[in-house]
């Protein structure tokens, strides 16, 4: 059964207070820094601004780490020892997700339970709660609007933050999760008013629908031979800084280290499709032998596979990667032109 | 987790393949690890990783696992320098499997070439413990020299047979003095042979190249695409459809594969 | 501008090159590069102060070399290069990676680029390698444009770090980087950036055996950034190529430009300068400092 979602008021010094609160319990409490989304030890580091860009990198490196050990080995002679890893679960507030972020890890659930359930990703998602902000800016590489979500969208976030004047917010509790999280601070809460913050919503200038999704799907599936790859091909240098700072992105690798001559650990690692010896096979086969090939395996993945697979975009339309790609790509641009 | 396995014999099939006969090491593993034939594991070696290949004994003969590996990359040369009572570790079994319910009542031709067979031995053998089940049986595998050529114990126990027909040919120039089979490439030794293809299913494995061009071979002789079962060799990490190398378009091939009918094949996205 | 285009497109409709690598505008602030063949396009090329890459990395991939190669001829390769990254095709061409003979320079007289994408440009914008910029006119080029204008003066904030650094105890300092490396994700977008990591195969991409640890923890990320450091020594421009990439905002540039002060305290030897001299790890010399062995 859904959840009827309530509508409360705070104001920011209480919400302050509350934070307070959950470090002082031991919780981690995240929020947007400059570059990230930065562990708050302090709650004066907290900015609560609306208006900021998207972080350089999302917070999906506390659901997903970009390196984490999956289990122990023991080596003795002839014997191998096995040891299990204890996944720290610890409680995760994070405070101020931006609505392009906040969906990111409903989006990977599919891809972490379809089949074989992963309990690393399962376990860390299930302690966290995330109190969304709407988001009232946007700049030329933002385009939520284009694959479903909107700078005002709850979906994903346990409680949501509409800034209703300097001082207050209007408190939104979207899901179970988050109600229960904030009932211990219901002394903080009044009833809001669900018009008044409807108006403020609706008051937002939004990002121009720059393309449709469905259209981008079909394309995709039948142009899966075409010279535009070709040039995109020529100007990416295969990094994979698009892939690591992607919400979303979710490929990775699984390598043994040894940190001794007789013990060691399988750690499972990010990873980037753009990367070449990301499909090399041992006997020297690729089967995505050249950048283009690769640059359509990104944007087949978050458009057309992905959507077929699980029935979700594999994007939330925050424009990171193409922000952040050194040579200027811009996913936005590309995905637009997927049509002839 | 992996399921930790005894190395209880290694064979030494050709100058770089090798096949462990593996026992698990906790009885109630070695009880409930249930697998048909085509699927495949991801077996460890520990400190260098993991590496996947396909399950080459049949589930009909269940007392040892068997994998046969050709000495590639950093994974099998650690395996390689394993000794019998050493430990690798096992995950799986994964991936889908051939058809043979489906297939009962029909005349089976496997083609194999190189380390191809490995896939199709455990066909094989699945198929000769049930054989009253299938009609006839032929066997045509092929590899670049005679010493190439895997699982010739095996071989030799399918040649004793009179109910399974198996030509064995190397590459031309890859002959020795004394060799009795066939010297020629694959599909010109299928294409001289020209099986019937009335009610047949073709299982077919080896090198791309040599599906290449036999694929024609079979077409001509009146095979249909969907009678055709070959597997996909990806590269792979998880096995479990998350890590994201071996998707053919929005099929993950370690769930999806690795066996496809090349009707199947035909309509993915030819990057493989 | 209509100089530089039409130039560029005489080049190519004559045949003299097969490819013109050059910076297209995308925004008012903003450029990217672009790889044109077709004569037509060589409208969309830019040069002004927003024209960050250093193009030079693209001379030595092999799906743009495969452009020079027709059935029936060998073309060379048009760039459009600043005069610092004309310091990085002459590394490349000292290193064997290209033939002078296969590139066409097309350069300009400088006056700085800025930053970052979206800045406007002036003193406090501008980017750190130009502060210290000591070529407004290209050392080596087939074709100028541009007129000189002074660069905009500001502080040396890198080489104010490096001070500030070196002032530290070899504690303080490892501490500092510790914390810089455990941001690193190991993207690898410093490599991909820099036009003289041109490996092949780089060597943290070898399994067999692995001499750098794939996962970006501290062990891993210390082992990329030192061997980054010193595989870059003696070589690196310094373009910030590197810095500029990172998505993580590590000042990798800093140990690039630290190290290239020891080079040249050292050997007297600045990378890219000069196409007579040989490279710095290829000539030894009996007279060498023997203080780089700790």
């Amino acid at each position: 059964m859904s959840f009827k979602m309530e509508e409360k008021i705070i104001s920011k010094d209480d919400l302050l207070k509350l934070c307070g609160d959950v470090i002082a319990k031991g919780h981690t409490l995240l929020a947007p820094g400059i570059a990230e989304y930065e562990q708050v030890k302090d709650v004066s580091q907290i900015r609560l601004d609306s208006s900021a860009l998207p972080t350089k990198t999302s917070y999906k490196s506390y659901v997903f780490p970009k390196a984490e050990p999956i289990l122990y080995y023991k080596r003795s002679k002839s014997d191998v020892q096995l040891i299990d890893v204890d996944v720290n679960g610890k409680k995760i507030v994070v405070l101020g997700a931006k609505p392009c972020d906040t969906n990111s890890i409903n989006i990977l659930k599919h891809l972490f339970n379809w089949d074989y359930e992963d309990e690393f990703f399962n376990l860390r998602q299930k302690h966290f709660v995330i109190i969304g902000l709407m988001c009232s800016s946007f700049d030329e590489y933002c385009f939520c609007t284009s694959v479903g979500s909107s700078p005002v969208s709850e979906e994903g976030s346990d409680l949501f933050l509409i800034p209703i004047n300097e001082d207050k917010f209007a408190l939104r509790i979207i899901t179970e999760k988050g109600k229960e999280f904030i009932e211990p601070y219901s002394e903080f809460l009044k009833d809001g008013d669900e018009a008044k913050s409807n108006a403020v919503l609706e008051s937002i200038k939004k990002p121009e629908v720059a393309f449709d999704s469905k259209q981008v799907h079909e394309w995709l599936g039948d142009n899966f031979e075409n010279p535009k790859w070709e040039g995109i091909g020529n100007v990416c240098l295969s990094c994979a800084q698009c892939a690591f700072v992607c919400p979303v992105c979710h490929c990775f690798d699984l390598v043994d280290e040894d940190y001794s001559y007789s013990e060691g650990r399988r750690m499972k690692n990010w990873d980037g499709c753009q990367f070449g010896h990301f499909t090399l096979h041992a006997s020297g086969h690729n089967p995505r032998d050249i950048q283009s090939k690769r640059y359509r395996q990104r944007v087949n993945h978050k458009f057309r596979y992905y959507v077929d697979k699980f029935g979700e975009i594999l994007c939330t339309g925050c424009g990171r990667c193409s922000r952040g790609c050194p040579v200027s790509i811009d996913i936005k641009e590309i995905v637009s032109n997927c049509k002839d | 987790m992996p399921h930790l396995a005894e190395i209880r014999e290694i064979i030494d099939e050709s100058p770089d393949t090798r096949t462990f006969r593996l026992m698990f090491k906790d009885a109630g593993t070695a009880e409930s690890f249930d697998f048909k034939a085509g699927q495949f594991a991801e077996y460890s070696a520990f400190g260098d990783g993991e590496s996947t290949f396909c399950i080459a004994s049949s589930p009909t003969r269940k007392d040892l696992i068997e994998c046969s590996f050709k000495v590639y990359g950093k994974v099998t040369q650690s395996l390689q320098r394993l000794n019998v009572g050493d430990t690798i570790g096992i995950r799986g079994p994964y991936g889908n499997w051939f058809p043979l319910d489906e297939l009962k009542g029909k005349n089976l031709l496997f083609i194999a070439g190189g380390i191809g067979l490995a896939p199709v031995r455990c066909v094989i053998e699945n198929v000769l413990d049930k054989r009253e089940d299938y009609k006839n049986v032929s066997i045509v595998y092929g590899a670049r020299s005679v010493s190439d050529l895997i699982y010739k114990q095996e071989i030799r126990e399918w040649k004793s047979r009179t109910d399974v027909s198996v030509i064995v040919t190397v590459d031309p120039g890859g002959e020795t003095p004394g060799w009795d089979g066939e010297v020629g490439f694959v599909p010109a030794v299928i294409e001289k042979s020209a099986p019937t293809s009335e009610n047949t299913a073709v299982i077919l494995c080896g090198p791309p190249v040599m599906i290449k061009f036999t694929m024609p071979v079979l077409t001509n002789l009146g095979f249909k695409d969907e009678d055709v079962y070959t597997t996909l060799e990806n590269r792979m990490k998880c096995g479990l459809g998350k890590c994201g190398r071996c998707n053919i378009g929005n099929v993950y091939v370690c769930k999806d594969g690795p066996v496809f009918t090349y009707a199947q094949i035909k309509k993915l996205p030819q990057e493989f | 501008m209509d100089e530089l285009r039409n130039y560029a497109r005489e080049l190519l409709e004559k045949e003299e090159v097969a490819a013109v690598i050059g910076y297209q505008q995308v925004t008012e602030k903003r450029t990217k590069p672009i790889v044109i063949t077709d004569p037509a396009e060589t409208s969309r090329l830019v040069f002004n102060e927003y024209c960050l890459n250093n193009l030079a990395v693209y001379l030595t991939k092999a799906r743009i070399r495969s452009l020079m190669r027709t059935k029936d001829k060998t073309m060379k390769l048009a760039i459009v290069a600043k005069p610092c990254d004309v310091h990085s095709i002459v590394a490349l061409i000292q290193e064997n990676q290209i033939h002078r003979n296969d590139v066409h320079i097309i350069s300009f007289n400088c006056h700085g680029v800025v930053k970052d994408f979206g800045c406007d440009f002036n003193g406090d914008n501008l980017a750190a390698k130009c502060i210290k910029c000591e070529t407004h006119k290209p050392l080596y080029f087939d074709k100028i444009f541009g007129e000189e204008k002074q660069t905009p003066k500001a502080g040396d904030a890198s080489l104010e770090k490096i001070n500030e650094l070196e002032k530290l105890n070899s504690k303080e300092r490892f501490e500092f980087f510790k914390s810089e490396f455990d941001k690193c994700i190991k993207c690898y977008a410093c490599r991909a950036v820099c036009p003289l990591c041109y490996c092949q195969r780089c060597i943290t991409d070898k399994a067999i055996p692995r001499w750098i640890e794939s996962s970006s923890h501290q062990r891993g990320n210390f082992s990329w950034n030192i061997v980054r450091a010193f595989h870059l020594s003696g070589r690196c421009t310094g373009c910030g190529e590197c810095d500029r990439a990172c998505p993580m905002d590590i000042p990798l540039s800093l140990i690039n430009r630290r190290m290239a002060m020891e080079v040249k305290d050292l050997f007297s030897f600045v990378s890219g300068r000069s196409l007579e001299t040989p490279t710095l790890v290829g000539n030894f010399d009996k007279k060498d400092s023997d203080e780089i062995f700790m």
